[in-house]
């Protein structure tokens, strides 16, 4: 009779873990919309009451920011990421947005809940199987990569988690591996191409002889078996090596969780330690891990670096391409260059339409260069050997040519300058 | 940067760095590429990735909360200068990096653990235990972002972005709460909902002379003005 009751207990028991099983797949697997609906429906309870209402105003951009760019032109394929709408949009590498049109429209648009994008910031095509590999900053922690079909709101193809602050990304296909930089703490890590889920990095550069600072774009320049890491200059000291603080957990285990401080690179800097460093272009042997140095560093007001950010790499030509955001240009060094020395071009002015670049990458088959530009939310394609203040060859344009953008991405603080009646929204 | 704050008496404008551990001092009204006027900066500091911050203009102080601790700087602090003091150790229950500041009723709300809201002394110093805890499912807390207060009206308004990592949380607002409150209590008032727009908000600022509340939304890259004479009535 015990035994029994013990075995309905049992069966019931089991039931009841299944079915609640059952219930969170289906509430993780159901669209986001019908989620917030069922939980507007629980509304959060007060004690004086909700002050629901529509705001007075709205400050809001509808146009896209351009963050990265990447082409494939045996495909005529022009991928670009969208900070501000949270998008993955394809144009045709040969798209030209008239003067008088409004926007270009894309030929396919990846977006929404269920594609784990936010603060899109690199983009690469796989050159054989045209799958779109993405980096999120700051918000998500994930690297999603969709298939050419992949349209719409869709969930990725696969999925790697990725550690807090990724920025860059760039692949080579000879190995078979993914390079990415992170942020803070510095650092590049180095993954194979299939990596996915919490699968660990195959190497890392990172300590205080790296000199990496805030490491933004990355690009490979395989003929010559190098690096290419482009650094705004925000400095912190482990006193050598970098110093991990993961005692027993693996990184499959830490990348897993969930923490306070997402999936920030558990490292213990010297307390109190930091410093503003000029903005720099470091190279370093392809293959560099561990604390080491660079090759060569190119560095000072020669240079005129100014948020360096997406950087490409012809080559042949054994030139270097800067995104040079914050100066509303972009530079042309020499590979063999290091120091502080000017750039051998610049392409800057109004007639270039280059407006807080952060995006860049080449079209090495037909001679371009294409510039994603966050501020005025268009494409530039450009001669690889233009120079000073030249018209692009063509724009694909996200939003109307005389408007600009209003660059607010991830606004995490606001303030209120109460003496001016101004609102500070930083970035 | 995860936070901003005006200091109407001086004029001057206060970010945190993480990235190069410092606390930079602009000039009010600073436009373009223009640098700081002071910067905090150095091994004496202990800073060690502020990421937040809060100022009292009255007792000329800034409050910078520090891996589980919070350091108080002068407000005119500039170089490697030694916090004035600083809050720290099991006792106080700090987490986290959102900071608010009372200088009329000397109180200072932070967060805490287990997600949790400490209020403490605005002069606290060591291992201090914080004066009142709100914490608890009654407070349906997720996640604080930026935190602001309403001195006169002895309230804390904060920025509830929800569950961390979830790209349209179910749960989001901005909660209200007074500086009395203590346990496991609901905010007072709440601004969520589908006229508000909301979907991530991120951060908090208030305007009492126009009755204003500003919050920025992530999820939307916007920023929002809420009309909310009721908050400021005391």
């Amino acid at each position: 009779m015990a035994l029994g009751r013990k075995r309905r207990w049992l069966v019931v028991s089991g039931v009841l873990a299944v079915t609640g099983l059952m219930m969170l797949s289906l509430w993780a697997a159901m669209p986001q919309e019908v989620r917030s609906r069922i939980a507007a429906a629980v509304q959060v309870h007060t004690r004086a009451g909700n002050l629901e209402r529509k705001p007075l105003r709205y400050i809001k951009d509808p146009n896209p920011a351009w963050s990265s760019i990447a082409v494939n032109a045996e495909n005529n394929m022009v991928v670009m990421t969208d900070e501000n709408l949270f998008r993955v949009v394809e144009y045709s590498r040969l798209d030209n947005t008239p003067p008088k049109a409004r926007f270009t429209e894309p030929k396919r648009i990846i977006s929404g809940d269920q594609t784990r994008m936010e603060m899109l910031c690199g983009a690469y095509i796989d050159p054989k199987t045209l799958d779109v590999y993405v980096t999120n900053n700051d918000t998500q922690d994930w690297m999603p990569v969709f298939s050419r079909n992949a349209k719409g709101n869709v969930p990725p193809d696969r999925l790697l988690a990725t550690p807090h602050r990724t920025w860059g990304i760039t692949g080579d296909e000879t190995r078979q591996e993914l390079y990415m930089t992170i942020q803070y703490p510095s650092a590049v890590v180095v993954y194979r191409k299939t990596a996915a889920n919490n699968d660990a990095p195959l190497r890392m550069l990172e300590g205080d002889a790296t000199e990496l600072a805030d490491p933004h774009g990355i690009a490979l320049d395989l003929k010559n078996d190098l690096m290419i890491v482009s650094n705004h200059g925000h400095r912190r000291f482990y006193g050598g090596a970098a110093v991990s603080t993961l005692e027993k957990e693996t990184w499959e285990e830490w990348i897993g969780k969930t923490t306070a401080d997402l999936n920030t690179l558990p490292r213990r800097y010297i307390p109190g330690a930091g410093k503003f460093e000029l903005p720099s272009i470091n190279i370093y042997a392809r293959n560099a891990s561990g604390n080491t140095p660079p090759l060569r560093v190119i560095k000072g007001p020669k240079t005129q670096l100014n948020w360096p950010s997406h950087v490409a790499v012809h080559e042949d030509r054994g030139e270097i391409f800067v995104a040079n955001d914050a100066d509303d240009s972009i530079l042309v060094f020499k590979t063999s260059d290091s120091g502080d020395v000017a750039p051998v071009r610049m392409i800057k002015g109004p007639k270039t339409r280059v407006k807080n670049p952060t995006g860049l990458t080449l079209d090495v088959k037909n001679n371009e260069l294409w510039v994603a530009n966050m501020g005025n939310f268009a494409a530039t394609v450009f001669p690889i050997t233009a120079e000073g203040d030249v018209v692009p060859l063509r724009v694909i344009r996200g939003g109307p040519a005389d408007q600009i953008g209003l660059m607010i991405g991830n606004p995490g603080a606001i303030g209120y300058d109460s003496k001016r009646q101004q609102i500070l929204v930083p970035n | 940067m995860h936070d901003i704050r005006y200091n109407a008496v001086d004029d001057e404008v206060l970010v945190p760095n993480p990235f190069s551990n410092a606390i930079l001092t602009f000039r009010g009204g600073a436009d373009g590429q223009e640098p700081p006027v002071r910067i905090i900066q150095g091994p004496n500091t202990e800073l060690n990735g502020p990421d937040l911050l809060a100022i009292d203009v009255v007792h000329k102080e800034i409050f910078v909360p520090n891996r589980g601790g919070v350091l108080v700087f002068p407000l005119d602090g500039n170089g490697d200068v030694r916090p004035k003091r600083a809050i720290r150790g099991p006792e106080t229950q700090i987490e986290g990096s959102s900071i608010a500041v009372d200088p009329v009723h000397d109180l200072f709300a932070v967060t805490g653990r287990d997600k949790a809201i400490l209020v403490f002394s605005r002069t606290a110093s060591g291992n201090a235990k914080p004066l009142h805890i709100i914490r608890g499912p009654n407070t349906q807390i997720d996640r604080i972002n930026q935190m602001a207060i309403y001195p006169e009206g002895k309230l804390l308004v904060v920025a509830m972005p929800g569950v961390q990592g979830d790209m349209e949380p179910p749960r989001v607002f901005v909660g209200m709460w007074s500086l009395d409150d203590d346990g496991d209590v609901a905010p007072k008032w709440t601004l969520t909902g589908k006229q508000t727009g909301l979907k991530k908000p991120f951060a908090v600022a208030l305007n009492p002379e126009h009755k204003e509340l500003y919050v920025t939304d992530m999820r939307l890259n916007g920023v929002m003005t809420f009309s909310v004479p009721e908050i400021f009535q005391h």
